[in-house]
């Protein structure tokens, strides 16, 4: 679930792709006859507060949303936070120290999961030397470090407790339950930790940490740790589909410039690519129907990520939803499907925020059934 | 599904809105577009004041009068001016008349000719004093309307901002005159005319005697200059050349004799009071909450602020979005915040004068009915009738660090796609406010071509919408009410001096959409008949280079309008429906 925008090897890799030349197309792909008001109306902008939010995940009954927020003036880095979509009450649930990312709730229970560094007795220093750092009127640009720190812990809202239920070196983070609560799939880079890596593998995680990226899966009490993929290269952002018969994430190829979506069993059997866009196509999330994948794609411009559908089966090309310059991303539909949230940079300042709106599934399953088959359109 | 919950609108369906009635009754003919200091704003102030006492609210601690009044300037005329050198005396006002803004003064006096007058700071990277040679003190100042005609366009947007007429008497009296005399060049828009009295300069004084002639006075006066015409002196000065220099005109002594009246009126602010409920909270924890709104518009629009096109001219200038639908919405956000829980005491303010320059809400400031240092925060509504795409704009959210949050949490279950604005320095009675270090937050639902017409009416309000913001404004004043710390108020750096831009004379008949957060400037209409509709502009373009210049914002807008001339046709590259458009329009002269 990190963000690919804000990833070294992502931003690395794209310069290297416009010195060389690889122009994304704009021309032509725009071309499919659809404006975002087709498929999403009453767009509004959820998150206001602080420097940047992205990442809500709806509660499973989608009365609530949890969030990853920079909005604290003593910490540069994000929090995690609730927000009752009823009454607009606002919560921090993380301890307010360290980094967090990536939260999502339990299904059936009050407790919350999350990435963090709070058990590092670094963070409050680490926070500082930032707070410094912007201080000094530098800006370096947005970089997200997978700090071989980071843990996945649970919050209980009804205790306040904390639980921490990875604990092995490496960036444990990207998380999220499935349907039934019993299961959670994340993301690690312990691979890159628990072995002497040979010279070249060495330097690889000195440039790019990312590279050493698996999906993981475990009991929701952190038993039972198992690896289900095992290709070089970022794999991440892992989701169960609603029915919980399948997982979808993106998977990056070895030089971290190409990503696509991929969908497989719970236990890493029938490992299956979805999209072929010939782009930075991640932050996929299956449709509660389960008859489309959203995802984001860089498809018409370094900087210009959209969100777009396809298929399940990933038989036609994608259908592009949003069409508005700059960063949108991390789609996320609601429970019921009739909403979603994702984050975009289109309220201008230099951070994105949440935004929702309705979301028409009945155009959504139209507009994909008029899709050309994939490939068609390609050389 | 209860994550839409926050989409449902206030009333269901088919249900009348609460604020209906209000924008109804106050937009009416009968009202006669509510022009402050007439019967018709008396009307509109007796209908606050019945609704008032409706919602159950009180007058102001120590009151017992809902009506606040206030004097002001109501129009200024010329009562009488002349001019005499020489042989020769005018005394018609097509030949000489007061400047708007002019002190009553018989001055008589030598005569020095000093260019534009223009003055620009060493700021600029531009040096240009039109009086750098010349001793004026004790002198009558003659100088030519606008600045040098046949600058460059960088050039333009200098001078442009230093060329309003108040800047140029201003910087005359600096510099000793005692008398300032304008003449509109030949080679200039409106050649040889006297400039028309405008009512929007003319609120106070200026402290020196101000006056403009026709070019028959000009070239009069100039018959006592060897070998130089008008239009050949104005010809070299508008080179731009900074080293063309005025001069002593020696041998005629000048008698300026002008005579202006201004007209004082009294105007009412309405208020009333909602106490707390509970133990108050401290005074040094700032007691109250103040919701606002202004309920005077234009009458017939024949105070210089109207934009009615010829057809429509002089009817009656209704103000259903401008500013009916703000008192709606204060009155019945007052309706629901008097049935809640209250810790500190709610204002509820409705101005007049605002159309006159913030008069009503200056005069608050100014007398502190209520003292300013006892008020949290300050909810300005202001146009809140015209939401379009759930679009709405909260403004001066720079003066406080609070607003981000409160907006926030209340917009959840209201669900605008809020436009964050941090600038506080907005024509509207915020300005007030903000001037008083009262933490404000303007509401707005953008511009429209209505706007400042006598077709902003009734018909043209989104009720729903309205009543979206009368709930989003209720918990916003509801959780400032109940917040333990009154909010902290910021301090927000002004950009760019205001009122040099009266001296804006190129007319394009665009309408900027303030709401809108786009790259380039979206237009939220184009006047019939001007430039832009001429041009083929539409309502939804976004400018994104106009005259060159390549326009992301609406800084860079206004900044680019300085620098156009009139008649002079210019390229404008737009974007409509995705698409990269080019046009031309050539701009007119305001007068």
């Amino acid at each position: 679930m990190a963000e690919i925008g804000k990833t070294r090897a992502g931003i690395a890799a794209l310069v290297m792709a416009l010195v060389v030349g690889w122009a994304p197309a704009a021309a032509g792909q725009d071309g499919d006859g659809y404006a975002e008001s087709d498929f999403l109306s009453r767009v509004r902008r959820l998150t206001i507060e602080g420097k940047r939010a992205g990442e809500g995940y709806y509660r499973p009954d989608g009365r609530m949303i949890v969030f990853q927020s920079e909005r604290d003036p003593d910490n540069p880095f994000y929090q995690i936070y609730t927000l009752d979509l009823e009454t607009g009450d606002l919560r921090r649930i993380s301890p307010g120290h360290g980094k967090t990312t990536c939260a999502f709730f339990q299904p059936g229970s009050s407790l919350i999961m999350y990435a963090s560094t709070q058990h590092d007795p670094e963070s409050k220093a680490l926070q500082a030397e930032e707070l410094a750092f912007r201080e000094s009127g530098q800006e370096r640009r947005y970089a997200w470090d997978y700090d071989p720190e980071m843990e996945i812990y649970t919050f209980d809202r009804d205790t306040g407790a904390y639980d921490r239920l990875t604990n092995v070196r490496g960036y444990d983070a990207e998380g999220s339950y499935s349907p039934d609560g019993e299961w959670i799939v994340y993301t690690s880079m312990r691979d890159a930790y628990n072995r002497d890596l040979p010279a070249e593998e060495q330097k690889q995680l000195e440039l790019d940490p990312s590279y050493f990226a698996e999906i993981y899966i475990m009991r929701a009490d952190g038993s039972e740790q198992r690896r289900l993929t095992d290709v070089a290269g970022y794999d991440g952002g892992p989701f169960f589909s609603a029915d919980g018969a399948k997982i979808v994430w993106r998977r990056f190829d070895e030089a971290g410039l190409i990503a696509d979506v991929w969908l497989m069993n719970p236990d890493g059997s029938d490992q299956t690519q979805v999209t072929d866009f010939n782009s930075m196509s991640w932050a996929p999330y299956v449709h509660p129907s389960g008859d489309y994948i959203f995802f984001a794609s860089n498809k018409l411009g370094f900087t210009n990520f959209e969100v777009y559908i396809v298929d399940a089966a990933g038989a036609k090309e994608p259908v592009r939803i949003t069409h508005t310059d700059g960063f949108d991303g991390l789609p996320v539909p609601s429970p019921d499907g009739q909403t979603l949230s994702w984050t975009s940079s289109r309220a201008g300042g230099d951070g994105a925020q949440i935004f929702l709106a309705r979301w028409d599934h009945a155009k959504a399953l139209e507009a994909l059934a008029a899709a050309p088959a994939r490939g068609a359109g390609n050389e | 599904m209860l994550a839409t919950l926050g989409f449902a609108p206030a009333v269901a369906v088919g249900q009348q809105s609460p604020a209906q009635p209000h924008v109804e009754a106050l937009a009416a003919d009968a009202l006669d577009g509510r022009l402050t200091g007439s019967a018709g704003a008396r009307g509109a102030a007796d209908y606050i004041v019945s609704q008032l006492g409706a919602i159950g609210a009180q007058p102001l601690p120590g009151r017992f009068d809902f009506r606040l009044p206030f004097e002001f300037t109501a129009g200024v005329n010329d009562a009488g001016t002349s001019i005499a050198f020489g042989e020769a005396a005018w005394r018609e006002s097509e030949e000489v008349q007061a400047l708007s803004f002019s002190d009553s003064a018989r001055v008589e006096s030598e005569v020095v000719f000093a260019g534009y007058g223009l003055v620009v700071p060493e700021s600029q990277d531009f040096g240009y004093d039109s009086y750098a040679t010349l001793d004026v003190t004790d002198k009558i100042v003659v100088v030519l309307r606008y600045f040098p005609e046949d600058v460059d366009q960088e050039l333009r947007g200098i001078l442009s901002r230093y060329s309003g007429l108040r800047y140029k008497a201003m910087a005359a009296r600096q510099r000793g005159a005692k008398a300032l005399v304008v003449l509109t060049g030949p080679r200039s828009p409106n050649a040889g005319l006297t400039v028309p009295m405008t009512f929007d300069t003319a609120i106070s004084g200026s402290g020196i005697a101000a006056a403009s002639v026709s070019g028959t006075v000009g070239d009069a006066l100039f018959e006592h200059v060897p070998d130089r015409t008008v239009e050949e002196m104005q010809a070299e000065l508008d080179s731009g050349n900074p080293h063309v220099a005025g001069f002593a005109i020696d041998s005629v002594t000048l008698t300026l004799d002008v005579s202006v009246t201004r007209e004082q009126h009294t105007g009412y602010n309405v208020a009333g009071y909602l106490p707390p409920t509970g133990a108050p909270v401290a005074s040094d924890a700032k007691p109250y909450v103040l919701l606002g709104a202004h309920y005077d518009h234009l009458g017939h629009g024949l105070q210089g602020n109207s934009l009615a096109r010829e057809s429509e001219r002089g009817e009656v200038h209704n103000g259903a979005d401008d500013n009916a639908s703000g008192v709606a919405a204060v009155l019945e956000a007052g309706r629901a915040l008097a049935d809640v829980e209250r810790g500190r005491g709610v204002l509820l303010a409705f101005w007049s004068g605002e159309e006159l320059g913030l008069l009503g809400s200056a005069s608050f400031v100014d007398t502190e009915p209520v003292p300013m240092a006892e008020i949290s925060a300050y909810l300005n509504f202001d146009m809140v009738g015209r939401a379009r795409d759930n679009r709405l704009a909260l403004q001066a959210v720079g003066s406080s660090p609070n607003w981000e949050g409160l907006i926030e949490r209340a917009n959840v279950p209201v669900g605008f796609n809020v436009q964050i604005q941090s600038d506080p320095y907005l024509p509207t009675d915020v300005m007030s406010f903000n001037g008083a270090e009262v933490p404000s937050l303007n509401f707005f639902t953008g511009s429209h071509e209505d706007y400042h017409r006598p077709s902003d009416d009734p018909a043209g309000i989104n009720y729903e919408d309205l009543d979206r913001v009368v709930r989003l404004g209720t918990i916003i004043a509801r959780n400032i009410a109940n917040q333990e710390s009154p909010l902290e108020f910021v301090r927000v750096e002004q950009v760019e001096q205001q009122g040099q831009r009266a001296s804006l004379r190129a007319f394009t008949g665009t309408i900027p959409d303030y709401t809108a957060e786009v790259e380039g400037m979206l237009l939220g209409g184009v006047i019939e008949g001007g430039p832009a509709a001429e041009g083929g502009l539409l309502d939804g373009d976004v400018i994104v280079e106009f005259a060159g210049q390549t326009i992301t914002n609406i800084y860079d807008y206004t900044y680019a309008l300085d620098a156009i001339k009139v008649d002079e046709p210019i390229t404008v590259v737009f974007i409509r429906d995705g698409e990269k458009h080019e046009i031309v329009m050539t701009p007119t002269a305001r007068r």
